[in-house]
This record gives C-alpha cells, sequence and structure tokens, in this order.
C-alpha cells in the first residue's frame, strides 16, 4: 500500500522542465495521455496562471453566473477531457483562442478548468490571493 | 571503594537492556540511543555530501545542461535540510546523549523515555523527508521556503508541506532532547560538582539545550503557519490578503539564528574538553569561558535580523543589529584566545584530537571574520544571497562545528569502543578534510565578490568564474575522500585498533573514571567532586559515594547550584511507549500534510499511548523492597 | 568632494590588488569595480574590512602557531611546571581590548557607509520602478517632460552622474535587484515597494542579477544595464516612449494573434501584460532576461523553443508554421 501511496504520489507531484514534441489534440476522452496533465498538480498550476494571463479570468472569474461559472461542474457541452478542450478553442465565438493558445497551453488551462469544480472554493481563493498582482489579460487597466 | 563481583552482576541486570529485538525497540540506554543517532547523521551527512558533490559538478562548468534546474533546485534544498536539521543538530544533542550522564558520574539522562522518543520522532522527520525524496516529491524552494514563492499559488502540490512538517518532527525531537539534557545537568550533577565546578562541556551542553527550548517553538509556528496558508486558507503570508510576507522571515530567523549557535556552542564544549586534556593544564580562563559562552547564547537572539538587511527595513535599526552581530565576535574571540593560551602555558601532546582543534580554530576564525564582513549592514547588500555567503556558512558551520566533532568523534572513540583509531590515518583523514575544505571554499569568498549570486544552477560564460569554480569542485571532492578515510579509519579501529583502557588520554573529567566501552549502569559507584578536574586531582582513588540501590533501576537527585544530595529518583526502564507514541505522532504529522482533520483524528492514538507511558506500574518512591526488573 | 574622489583613489590600490587576484578586471557583475557612489561607498567599506579583519586573523594565526610551538617544547618536561596565569589574565584583558577596539572601527565605518548609500540627492531624481516577475524585470520610466509612464523590459538605462530612484516591486514571489557595480542589492517583495538611489560615476555596460531564490529560472534572470550620458540617455528615453513603428508583411498581424495575450507592443493591437514589453525589443542587448544574444538565429531558438534554453519559463512554444515563424521574426527584429 505503502508502494501504491509513494507511486500515486509521484506522478500527482511530477515536474519535468524539459521541452517536449510539439503536443497535439487529445483524441477523444481517453487519450493515454490524459492523466499527465489532469492528475498533475504543477500542470494545473500552470494551467491556472495561463488561465489569468490569456483574460479567461475576466468573463469566468469567481463572481461568475450561469454559462460562465466554470466552478459549478455543470459541463454543458460534456465534461470529458477532450470535450472541454475542444470547448476552449473552438466554442468561444469571436476570439480565436484555438489560434492564440498553443495546444500544450490548452492541455494545461483544460485541466485546471476540469480540476476546479473538485475543489472547494476557499483553495481557488488563496491561490488567487498570491496572484492578484499578476496580470489579467485584458482585464488589465493599465499601470497605476 | 573497589566494587566487587556481586555488586557489578546486580547493577548489571538491573540495568541491562532486554536481548534481542525487543531490546533494540524498548531500549532507554542513553548511549545506546546517542549511537543511534551518531550513525543516522553520520549516513545523512554522507548524503548530503554527495549530493554536494553533484551540484559541485554541475557549476564546474558554466551553462551545464547536465542537471536541470528541477533537480538542482531539490539537491540544494535537500542538502541545505538534511544538514542544517538532520545532522548538525541532532549530532551536538547525541553528543549530550552519551557524554552527559557519563561526564555527570550518573547511571541515565533525567527522562529516559523521553530520550528514546526524541531519536523516534527524529527519525520519524528522517524518514519524512527522504522517503519524500525517494518518491520524487523532494522539496525544492530552498531550506528556508520564503513565502510567496512557498505559498499555495507558487509551489503547487506537497513539496513545501513535506518540508515544513520535516521542521515539526525535528523539532520537537529536539525541544524533548533539550529539556532531558538540561534536567539532567541542572538535577543530577554528582555530590560536590557545585556549578562552579562544572566543567565547560557541561555549560556548553546546559547553554545549548536552553537555547533549543527557546528558539524552536519560533519555527514550529513559522512553518504551521506556512502549512496552515496552503492547506486551510490562512493568510499570514499573502499580502493580498492582509499578511505580510516578511512575517515569515522575522519568525524563521528569530529560530534560524540561535539555531547557528546552538550548533556552534556544543562545539566550543568539544574544544575545551579536548585543549584541556591534550596542554595537560586546568583549563586557561574557565570562568571567561564560560561568561562567554552564556552572553552568547544570549546574544545569539537578538541577531536575526542581518539574515534581512537586504528586505528594506528601517536604516537606524540595521545599524543596531550591525553592532549586535559584530559584538557577538567578541566572546568568541575571548573564547579563542583562552584556548590558545591554556595550549600556550601547557605541554602539548599532538594527537588526532587536538589537530582537529588547530584546525578549527585556523578554519572557523576565518568563518568568524567573513561574518563580521556580513554583518555590516551596508556592506551585506553587495555580500548577502552569493557566493560570499555560502564560504561564510560553510566556514563556520564545518570549521566551527564539524572539525570540532570529528576531533571530539576521536577524543571519545575508545571511550565508546574500548579501541583507539589508528593516528596515522587519523592524520591523513584531517589533512584531506581540512585541506580539501579549504581549497573548495576559499574561492567562494572571491566568486561572491565577482559577483556570482547563490542558488543558481548554472552561470553564463565569460564572467571569470569558472577556474575558481572548477578550484571548489576540486577541493570539495578531496574533503569527500578524507572524510570516507574517517569513516574507514572508524570502522577498521572498531575490530582491529589498540586496545585502550578506561583513560588513554589522561582526561580530567569524570567520563574518563568508567570503564571503555561503559558498562550499561555507566559507573559502579557516584562520585564525589571536589575541584574542576577530578580525574588529575584525586589521583588513583576517586572518592565516591555508595547507597544507590543496586537491584532497581535508580539515579541520584541533587540540588542545582550546591549539588547536595537531596533523594533517590527511579529511572525508567526499557519501554515500548516511547516507540508507540512517536509513531501516533508520525501518523498525525503526516496525515496534517494533506488535512487538517488529521489533528483531530491523530488525536486519539496519541493519547492511547500517552496514557500507556505515564500509567503507574510503580510503589510509591522510597520503598527499599528489591524488585525484578523495573 | 574632493576627500572622497581622493579616497576613492586611494582605496582603488587594495581594490586593483585584490582584482587583479581575482581576475575581476573585466568585472561587469562585481562589487570590486565600482561605478556608482553607492557602489564606491561600500568598496571603501569592504577594503576597511578586510584590512582589519586579515590582520585580526593573522595575530591569531600568529598566536596558536607559537603556542603550539613552545608547548611542544614544554612538552618534553616530564612534570608540569607550578601554573603562574596572572600574565595570561592581563593578555586576556588586553585581547579583549583589541577586539573591541577592532569592533568599534567596524561598526563604525559600517555606519558611515550606511549613511553615505542614502546621501544621494533624490529631488530632481528620475523615477523608475523595476517589478520583478518569474523571470523578467518590468521596468517603467517616469518621463520627467511628460510625466507619463515609458515601460520597457530587461534592460534598464541610467544617466550618468545624476541621481536615480528606482522604486523596486514584485509581480509573484520574493526577487532582489543587484546590479553589483551600482549598488547593493534591495529585495523586492510582494505587498511592500522599496526604494534604492543610484548615482553612477562610470559609462558603461553592467549585469544585475536576481538574488533572491525565486524559483526554477533564477539562474536566467539577468537585467542588463547601460550608464549613458545624459543626452544619449534623454534621446533613447524619448525613442522608448514612442509607439511601434507600423510595420509591413504579415508579422505583425501573426504576432498579435499568437503572442498579444501575453506580450504589448504600443500602436498595435498586441497588448498583453503577462510577458514583457516588446515595443523596441530590437534595440535591446540579450533576449530573456540576459538569457540569450540579439541575434536572428538566437531570437528563432527562443521563439521556436524556449523550454529548451530556459527550461521552467512561462513563455509557451507557440507552434508555428516556417513562413510564420520567419515573418514573426523578422517583425520582432525590426522593432528597434
Amino acid at each position: 500500500m505503502l508502494i501504491v501511496l509513494a507511486l500515486a504520489g509521484c506522478s500527482q507531484e511530477a515536474r519535468r522542465l524539459v521541452p517536449g514534441p510539439p503536443q497535439t489534440a487529445p483524441n477523444g476522452n481517453a487519450d493515454p495521455r490524459i492523466p499527465a496533465y489532469q492528475e498533475n498538480l504543477y500542470q494545473i498550476s500552470q494551467g491556472g496562471r495561463y488561465f489569468a494571463w490569456y483574460g479567461c479570468s475576466a468573463c469566468h472569474g469567481e463572481d461568475a453566473a450561469g454559462p460562465a461559472n466554470l466552478a459549478d461542474g455543470d459541463w454543458r457541452h460534456g465534461g470529458g477531457f477532450a470535450n472541454v478542450f475542444a470547448v476552449i478553442g473552438e466554442r468561444h465565438a469571436g476570439q480565436d483562442y484555438a489560434a492564440r493558445t498553443p495546444v500544450e497551453q490548452r492541455w494545461q488551462l483544460t485541466a485546471y478548468v476540469r480540476d476546479l469544480s473538485r475543489h472547494h472554493a476557499e483553495k481557488r481563493r488563496r491561490i488567487m490571493l498570491d496572484q492578484k498582482a499578476e496580470p489579467q489579460g485584458s482585464a488589465w487597466l493599465g499601470p497605476q | 571503594m573497589i566494587p566487587d563481583r556481586a555488586h557489578l552482576d546486580r547493577l548489571d541486570r538491573s540495568w541491562r537492556d532486554p536481548p534481542g529485538f525487543w531490546g533494540f525497540l524498548t531500549t532507554v540506554d542513553h548511549k545506546r540511543i546517542a549511537a543511534r543517532y551518531i550513525v543516522t547523521a553520520l549516513f545523512l551527512m554522507f548524503l548530503a555530501g554527495m549530493l554536494a558533490l553533484d551540484m559541485r559538478w554541475q557549476l564546474s562548468v558554466p551553462e551545464n545542461t547536465r542537471m536541470g534546474p528541477q533537480l538542482y533546485n531539490e539537491s540544494f534544498s535537500l542538502h541545505g535540510s538534511t544538514m542544517l536539521f538532520l545532522v548538525s543538530v541532532p549530532l551536538m544533542e547525541a553528543m549530550a546523549f552519551w557524554l552527559v550522564p557519563l561526564m555527570l558520574g550518573a547511571r541515565n539522562m533525567a527522562f529516559p523515555r523521553l530520550g528514546a522518543f526524541s531519536f523516534w520522532l527524529y527519525f520519524g522527520g528522517v524518514l519524512c523527508l527522504w522517503i519524500a525524496h525517494a518518491a520524487d516529491i523532494t522539496p525544492d524552494l530552498g531550506w528556508f521556503e520564503y513565502p510567496p514563492l512557498s505559498g499555495p499559488a507558487y509551489s503547487p502540490g506537497h513539496r513545501a508541506d513535506i518540508w515544513a512538517q520535516m521542521i515539526t518532527f525535528t523539532e520537537v525531537a529536539a525541544l524533548a532532547a533539550s529539556v532531558n539534557v538540561a534536567a539532567t545537568i541542572l538535577k543530577m550533577r554528582p555530590p560536590g560538582m557545585t556549578m562552579a565546578r562544572m566543567p565547560v562541556f557541561l555549560w556548553a551542553m546546559l547553554i545549548a539545550s536552553i537555547m533549543t527550548i527557546l528558539s524552536m517553538p519560533a519555527v514550529m509556528l513559522v512553518t504551521s503557519m506556512l502549512i496552515a496558508d496552503r492547506l486551510v486558507s490562512t493568510h499570514f503570508f499573502s499580502p493580498a490578503g492582509g499578511g505580510d510576507a516578511l512575517l515569515f522571515q522575522h519568525l524563521f530567523w528569530f529560530f534560524g539564528h540561535p539555531e547557528v549557535y546552538i550548533i556552534f556552542v556544543p562545539a566550543t564544549g568539544f574544544v575545551s574538553s579536548i585543549v584541556e586534556t591534550f596542554s595537560r593544564r586546568k583549563l586557561f580562563g574557565h570562568s571567561a569561558i564560560v561568561l562567554s559562552m552564556m552572553s552568547i547564547g544570549a546574544l545569539a537572539f537578538g541577531l536575526w535580523v542581518h539574515h534581512m538587511f537586504a528586505v528594506g527595513l528601517p536604516r537606524l535599526g540595521n545599524d543596531f543589529y550591525t553592532a549586535a552581530s559584530m559584538a557577538i565576535a567578541l566572546p568568541a574571540g575571548l573564547q579563542i584566545f583562552c584556548w590558545i593560551a591554556t595550549v600556550w602555558s601547557g605541554r602539548l601532546r599532538l594527537a588526532t584530537p587536538m589537530l582537529w582543534v588547530l584546525g578549527f580554530v585556523a578554519t572557523f576564525v576565518i568563518g568568524g571574520l567573513s561574518g563580521v564582513m556580513t554583518a555590516s549592514a551596508a556592506l551585506d547588500l553587495q555580500l548577502t544571497d552569493t557566493y560570499f555567503v555560502v564560504a561564510h556558512l560553510h566556514y563556520v558551520l564545518i570549521g566551527g562545528a564539524m572539525f570540532p566533532l570529528f576531533g571530539a568523534f576521536a577524543y571519545w572513540y575508545p571511550k565508546a569502543t574500548g579501541r583507539l583509531m589508528s593516528e596515522r590515518w587519523g592524520s591523513i583523514a584531517f589533512i584531506g578534510i581540512v585541506g580539501g575544505f579549504n581549497l573548495g571554499f576559499m574561492p567562494m569568498h572571491f566568486l561572491g565578490l565577482m559577483g556570482m549570486p547563490r542558488r543558481v544552477y548554472t552561470y553564463p560564460p565569460g564572467m571569470g568564474w569558472e577556474t575558481l569554480n572548477q578550484i571548489a569542485t576540486l577541493g570539495s571532492a578531496v574533503a569527500i575522500l578524507g572524510g570516507l578515510v574517517f569513516v574507514a579509519n572508524a570502522l577498521w579501529s572498531y575490530r582491529h585498533g589498540q586496545p585502550a583502557g578506561s583513560d588513554p588520554w589522561g582526561g580530567s573529567t569524570l567520563e574518563w573514571a568508567s570503564p571503555s566501552p561503559p558498562p550499561a549502569f555507566n559507573i559502579a559507584y557516584t562520585p564525589v567532586v571536589r575541584s574542576l578536574t577530578p580525574m588529575w586531582d584525586e589521583g588513583p582513588g576517586l572518592p565516591a559515594m555508595d547507597g544507590l540501590g543496586l537491584d532497581r533501576r535508580e539515579v541520584l537527585i541533587t540540588s542545582v547550584t550546591a549539588a547536595v544530595p537531596l533523594y533517590r529518583q527511579k529511572s525508567a526502564g526499557p519501554s515500548i511507549w516511547p516507540l508507540a507514541s512517536s509513531l501516533a505522532v508520525s501518523a498525525m504529522f503526516i496525515g496534517s500534510i494533506f488535512t487538517p482533520w488529521a489533528i483531530a483524528i491523530g488525536a486519539a492514538p496519541i493519547a492511547a499511548t500517552l496514557t500507556g507511558w505515564f500509567w503507574p506500574d510503580r510503589p510509591r518512591a522510597g520503598s527499599d523492597a528489591p524488585r525484578a526488573g523495573a | 568632494m574632493a576627500w572622497s574622489a581622493m579616497k576613492r583613489r586611494i582605496a582603488l590600490v587594495p581594490g586593483a590588488v585584490l582584482a587583479a587576484l581575482t581576475g575581476a578586471c573585466a568585472g561587469i557583475q562585481s562589487p570590486l569595480a565600482p561605478a556608482s557612489d553607492q557602489a564606491f561607498a561600500l568598496h571603501d567599506l569592504l577594503i576597511l574590512m578586510t584590512v582589519v579583519c586579515g590582520l585580526i586573523y593573522l595575530l591569531v594565526i600568529a598566536g596558536l602557531v607559537w603556542s603550539v610551538l613552545r608547548a611542544r617544547q614544554h612538552a618534553k618536561r616530564a612534570a608540569a611546571a607550578p601554573v603562574d596565569d596572572s600574565a595570561l589574565d592581563r593578555s586576556l584583558i588586553a585581547s579583549a581590548v583589541i577586539i573591541v577596539t577592532g569592533l568599534t572601527v567596524l561598526i563604525f565605518g559600517s555606519f558611515l557607509a550606511d549613511r553615505a548609500l542614502l546621501a544621494a540627492r533624490a529631488e530632481k531624481a528620475m523615477m523608475v520602478r523595476v517589478t520583478g516577475h518569474q523571470w523578467w524585470w518590468r521596468i517603467e520610466y517616469r518621463n520627467p517632460a511628460t510625466g507619463r509612464w515609458v515601460e520597457t523590459a530587461n534592460e534598464l538605462h541610467l544617466p550618468l552622474g545624476r541621481t536615480t530612484r528606482v522604486e523596486l516591486a514584485s509581480n509573484d514571489v520574493i526577487h532582489s535587484f543587484w546590479v553589483p557595480n551600482v549598488s547593493g542589492k534591495i529585495d523586492m517583495i510582494p505587498g511592500r515597494r522599496n526604494m534604492l538611489d543610484l548615482t553612477p560615476r562610470r559609462s558603461g555596460w553592467f549585469r544585475g542579477a536576481c538574488a533572491e531564490f525565486c524559483g526554477a529560472q533564477h539562474a536566467h534572470m539577468a537585467l542588463d544595464v547601460r550608464v549613458d550620458d545624459p543626452v544619449a540617455f534623454d534621446a533613447w528615453l524619448a525613442g522608448q516612449a514612442e509607439a511601434a513603428r507600423k510595420a509591413q508583411g504579415p508579422g505583425e498581424a501573426l504576432f498579435a494573434l499568437h503572442c498579444g495575450s501575453c506580450h504589448a507592443v504600443r500602436g498595435t493591437p498586441a497588448n498583453g501584460r503577462a510577458g514583457p514589453d516588446l515595443t523596441h525589443f530590437a534595440a535591446r542587448r540579450l533576449i530573456a532576461a540576459g538569457t540569450l544574444p540579439m541575434t536572428r538565429g538566437a531570437l528563432q531558438g527562443w521563439i521556436a523553443q524556449p523550454q529548451a534554453l530556459k527550461p521552467g519559463t512561462a513563455m509557451p512554444a507557440v507552434p508555428l508554421r516556417p513562413a510564420e515563424a520567419d515573418a514573426v521574426a523578422s517583425y520582432l527584429a525590426a522593432l528597434r
């Protein structure tokens, strides 16, 4: 059991800072690459930073309501990894996120977004407090 | 009084451990516990040294791609955390555990089971950090993980929590050990050993223990606050939440500065003992040395801001801490004068322990002086966070603590094992370690002055840093080879060393009165002390006191200042409860990395094991009826 | 002023010896090659401390060697001579006096140096705000002419002979601003604003580094610093204040689409704030906070695969077709 715990811990905390081959879109909701992102805390955390930098938090912030609320676990277009991935890239009319966000980063964003509903709002809030000074994409109003 | 066979047999029956594995798990013999501490810590020192060699190899060449940033950051974090929390302080505690009862002519420490508990909990901390390393969840933010870098946003996962909880383990263990040592020194001295007749070694251990008790709570508090920030959304260190990133630094360094003196002060105790014995005269300036130690102990609590000179605190305040940080050089300098004066006026015998003391003076003073340079708030703005400070801290910690420790190891090895270490290989190890260390770390002063910052996994070419880095790598490799020779000497001498009697060096203090190696009960009769150097002044017949029971474990309690015998105290025998309760506490600590509920749930097994520990199983004190075992 | 200039010249002698020993003649990132009032004050203090501490060390070693030799000599005697410690007691007091004197000199010297660091008159100081990010520097000048903020990144220009007041802040974790030739370091702490006054006295290029461990790429967070005479500096600042020149070709549009979420080029739709401002990118000497030289090859390599050159950096590897990558690189290379 210790070994299982250790192995589970391994992949969750793994952090490989090396360049990889160019990434491709996920192959359906059972793509074997998915756990390396969805179960990995570093990838999810990076997704959280890009979430702010690409301006997602402007519309999908803490007080978003209805479809913009990503933390309620209500997936209108399916909650599988590939579903959410496709929504980010293709279903934001007017914003060409498929071109603006590299595929690798969209994997991280997808992992982050799907992770949001699995945790308390508290956890998101304490992370956001630390990142409060980070610029928020088009929500940035200029230097003070 | 010469003890007869029957006397010794009855003592042995009362004091020896149960045989086999059960004895291993339940022992409360301070010597066995200290040996475990030392073996574990020396092994960890080897591992941390390997990490250091890895880092030095990486830094030999600019823009080296052998180690990536993640691996390097993990290496220096693990190296620093291991050396400071799992090696240095535990080794000093272990030397206290082993030597304090022997030097007091006592049979065990004041709280035997607490001693076992502190080892098991320390071992839990070792496992916490190193099993995490084996599972590739190594903390990677340095040995002091400043928030917000270690906060919930910038350090995802549990690496920072593992580091913080390892500290909790080791600090509770250190607290337990220090309380034990302080109580033993204050209340279990032999009759006649007034505070004025207490050897400097015991003063050093007493002062270090009191410093530990006063400073450890700060670090336990701050790491628990960090875990709380990461786990339960407190905002202690989050500026946007109303907290302050500097609060961490103040609380951490309030502990962190006394910590390094907790490591240094016992080393001054070792040096004092060795200098006295090998100069063959009473230590010069006993009062000066003791008062210096006390001032170091007190002053150490007023210096912590010198780790924060670059943070932007008010300048006049910084200058106050400059003055205080430089002032601590006075007592340290006076101690060095007293040791040199003892040698000057003595008849020197240059054996391996004394060689180490010479190496200590030559090396530690460099570290102390580079410390005086960094103590200047203004100059520190150029020196802090560069390789200059890396050089300084290694000179004071290795020169000031490790060299005396190696000397102490060579000095008391014959007492522990009954055999002497080889002098020739001891000298070779000494030359390797001291020469290699200086070759390795002196260039780092210059690297810092040439602008090389610390904690960098590589550096650009063309800065002029390559040659010095390569010399540093070479020196470190030589030092580690010397270290291996030292260990090989110790292992070989265990079986093949020249047999030593109870007093091979002609020492002055009471530990040399017991046989080598000491039996489980340490000494047959309680000695009576009439001077600072009882072994020299009493000739062949040390006055002793009889009266402690032979058929149950008893120790003598004396008064704090005048060491007048007060009463006989039953001493705890072997018990499984220290191991059981440390397992329960470990489970709670590890659980609380993942969920705050672990504290509530974990309290139940702890309460159960503590109940077992304190369950009364003995008649009231004063009963003389012989009882078998404990 | 003349006294401090003369002091400086005297202090340079042991400084030069030290520099020769350490081969720090190149010294673009070294406290041993001071180039500003502040760095000179610290350099003088360094010399004072090295001399005093060196003397003390020699005394201690001399004492130790003498004691060992004397005591070895006395070891040949069989029995101990009666011990009279009165001479040693007097020496103990003497050594205490020496130590206290030495420390007092050093404490006073340190205090004076600290005052010198703050002596710069900052009434008409140029205001610069430097914000630390993981792992680059955002630099904002308060343009004295217009009162508006001019933004650039990773390359700090300072006017020679004038005092610049640098306001230090951090965007995420604790960083530290350290340009050793120009001043000591001051930490950049989120939630705090620290101030640093700089008065450069020598023109040229210097290198700074982040001096507080800030994460994976702390090693590659260098600051390129240029000290210019005031005329050249004003011209540079005026150039930085302008928006980017209108560019031909598909590069600008591609850049705005793929890179504009994080990078800003004033005068174009790219207005991201997560990464460095690139309005006058090609006028800089280095790429990625001192990691790479400003060459076409390095630029294309950086755009293609930043993780290979600075693993862990926040800049993603944007997949572009070769023609697109060429166009973007050409566009950036023209942003002077």
